[in-house]
């Protein structure tokens, strides 16, 4: 794998992956602080508000609940859309999302596109389809934009340009211009904004993602902190927003809920600077706005995780917190998981989505720590997760060699066997334990080497402790 | 077709799924604490609020010392073109006759809709100030809440780099909680939007900068009449 592909491709080996982004000392830069930055507001916002665990527990319970009923709610929300002079679509995959998003732009002529942040469309990758139709699509959040420009893959849920640092973003941004630009935060926010200014007064769609939708009164709801989004949804006539169909909720006195916990989660604020309750397209006295609203409804996979074990994992919210808390990927980054969605919860959701065979060292990506859990605002239980994945793994007979079947299958007849056990540590404590001598194993052999690869063995003791055992007692 | 399809492909899968639920069909849900803020603070506790996400709050007696801060923020922006909601408060403090003073170009409801369709668009954005008022205000949180409408333009209070609410005290409530009460039944606007504090990034390794697409500056004026 060429470096340089790195931040691009879609699919690769989470390992090589892996080895490449340890060695880059500028993307290792990058995540260095993120443990002290979102990390640590993410527990100092949720330490701060008195309510927080009632109301985690409560976005948590009504997540369950509306899963349970969910072809109910979707019905609910499409009258209500339909109601207020909307559009719903539904779309099996994402193939079939982005031949409707294409539709509805063809329909209207349309070739100047703006795109508000959406992991969405990421996941279904609407902008290549659309360009593929000769639709000029810009995104417009600035993290996206950059990445856009560089051609890129997002590598953190709400942080898509995380991997990049000032030096680069100026390179990239200067090659936008064509002049160079200064090297500063705010210079290069100026130069996005009047660019993006320039999109947006030319734009005749704006897409959009979801971060939830109500039910009851048939609007969806679009958070944002640059103002993007908002943009994106008032100056276009047509407004096409596309969701999973897992981000529904019943009500809007449940929405509150879902607001307190997200921005806290995220980047720890109380709320990000714009949310937006979006219900149907302007009225006909209104001014702006758009005069036609669609929603594209999404299953792409998510009614067959559904249905089973792993259901809980359609809880998400698209926060970004597992990311930041999780050791892995401070270590590693967004790119190297392959998938749109990196962190722990990509590890779950990407070989949910993708395959499990195709992405079969991602459930191994985690040491198991709980932070992802403990950082989560609905407290999605990752780690019990990760673990359900790897015995999928271990029960898939392709998965594993032959030869580390024989050796569990070993394994499980000595522990199995009181006699043949009190055997094999008798053996083990007489040769390595007294002839070794030494309290580690730094190097085992043959193909045991890779466990030691990366961390030493505990050397088996001289004396096993049913021999000590019985010496005390008598 | 591909609608009913999908529906019955959900719901086959919400009920196996149901095999598999957290937590038991008929659980309650945890109670949602009152909140903590007395009626008494809300003015305070907003002004704080505010002040936190990086905006600037001014709590003022009455409509005439409402409109000197507005005086005062527009001689200071020197802005030729003022993009203004149809306000019932704006009246009262005078709103048109301080831009009359200034020869700020006042682009409100009444003006735009005079204009073709396509000409509006560039004038909404050369407007160099917004001015509104809010719906609702959240003292938790510091948010304004503003519903869209005739005369309550959305862009009013995102196209312009600098953006003036004036709000009555009257109107703060203490939580989102108590804001969404005033919507359930099925009387959201077609817009409803939070905003709580200057446009932000953290884009670019995680340092916060203003202003990248929607106002940098943001001011909310709060006419507290029992402070007099």
């Amino acid at each position: 794998m060429q470096e340089s592909d790195y931040s691009r491709q879609t699919h690769h080996e989470f390992e090589a992956a892996s080895r490449l982004a340890m060695a880059n000392a500028s993307l290792q830069h990058a995540l260095g602080n993120l443990g002290q930055t979102l990390g640590r507001r993410n527990r100092d916002a949720f330490a701060a508000y008195p309510d927080s665990d009632a109301q985690r527990d409560r976005a948590r319970q009504i997540k369950d609940a509306t899963l349970a009923e969910l072809d109910r709610h979707l019905e609910t929300l499409e009258a209500s859309i339909v109601g207020r002079g909307g559009h719903v679509h539904y779309a099996d995959d994402g193939e079939a999302a982005c031949r409707i998003a294409l539709e509805i732009i063809q329909r209207r002529g349309a070739k100047h596109v703006v795109k508000s942040k959406s992991m969405t469309s990421e996941e279904i990758h609407l902008n290549h389809a659309l360009e593929a139709a000769g639709v000029e699509v810009v995104e417009t959040d600035f993290g996206e934009y950059i990445i856009q420009v560089a051609g890129h893959r997002p590598s953190h849920i709400v942080a898509p340009a995380l991997h990049l640092r000032l030096h680069d973003i100026t390179e990239i941004l200067s090659r936008d211009a064509g002049r160079p630009l200064p090297a500063e935060a705010e210079g290069l926010a100026a130069y996005a904004r009047e660019r993006l200014r320039g999109a947006f007064a030319a734009a005749e769609v704006g897409i959009t993602g979801a971060n939830f939708a109500v039910a009851e009164t048939g609007s969806i709801v679009l958070i944002s902190n640059e103002g993007n989004a908002r943009l994106t949804t008032s100056l276009p006539p047509v407004q096409i927003a596309i969701m999973g169909m897992e981000k529904v909720i019943p009500r809007l006195a449940d929405l509150p809920v879902f607001l307190n916990v997200l921005a806290r989660a995220a980047t720890g604020q109380k709320l990000s600077i714009y949310t937006s309750v979006i219900t149907g397209p302007r009225t006909a006295d209104e001014l702006d706005g758009p005069e036609e609203f669609h929603l594209i409804i999404l299953d792409n996979g998510r009614s067959k995780i559904l249905g089973g074990p792993l259901r809980e994992s359609l809880f998400c919210i698209r926060c970004g917190a597992c990311l930041n808390a999780c050791p892995v990927y401070r270590s590693v980054g967004g790119h190297a998981y392959g998938g749109v969605y990196s962190g722990p919860i990509g590890a779950v959701l990407t070989p949910l989505y993708d395959g499990l065979a195709a992405n079969r060292h991602l459930p191994h990506a985690s040491s198991l720590c709980g932070a992802c859990q403990a950082a989560c605002p609905v407290r999605i239980a990752i780690p019990e997760m990760l673990i359900t994945l790897r015995e999928q793994l271990h029960h898939d007979p392709g998965s594993k060699g032959r030869l580390e079947s024989l050796a569990y299958r070993m394994w499980a007849a000595v522990m199995g066997r009181p006699r043949l056990y009190g055997w094999a540590t008798w053996l083990a404590t007489r040769t390595v334990g007294r002839i070794v001598r030494q309290r580690w194993l730094r190097h085992l052999p043959g193909p045991l080497a890779g466990w030691t690869a990366a961390r030493d063995f505990p050397s088996p003791a001289p004396r096993r402790f049913r021999d000590w055992w019985h010496e005390e007692q008598a | 077709m591909s609608r009913e399809s999908f529906l019955a492909r959900v719901r086959a899968a919400a009920a196996a799924g149901r095999a598999h639920r957290v937590f038991a069909a008929d659980k309650p849900l945890p109670p949602i604490a009152p909140s903590r803020t007395a009626a008494a603070d809300l003015v305070s506790r907003m002004a704080a609020e505010v002040d936190l996400v990086g905006g600037h709050s001014h709590v003022v007696p009455d409509a005439p010392a409402a409109a000197r801060v507005l005086a005062e923020l527009l001689d200071q922006t020197a802005a030729t073109k003022a993009l203004c909601w149809r306000d019932p408060l704006l009246e009262r403090i005078g709103l048109t006759e301080l831009l009359r003073q200034r020869g700020v170009q006042l682009l409100d409801y009444d003006a735009l809709v005079r204009e073709p369709v396509e000409a509006r668009r560039p004038l909404i954005l050369a407007a160099e100030i917004g001015i509104s008022g809010a719906a609702w205000a959240v003292a938790e949180s510091g948010s304004l809440a503003m519903a869209s409408g005739p005369g309550r333009e959305r862009l009013a209070s995102l196209a312009p780099p600098l953006h003036v609410a004036v709000i009555e005290a009257r109107q703060i409530v203490p939580d989102l909680f108590a804001l969404f009460v005033h919507y359930e039944g099925g009387a959201l606007p077609s817009n409803l939007t939070l905003i709580t504090g200057p446009s932000k990034t953290g884009d670019i390794e995680m340092e916060l900068t203003t202003g990248v697409h929607g106002p940098g500056e943001w001011h909310v004026v709060i006419i507290d009449g029992a402070s007099t």
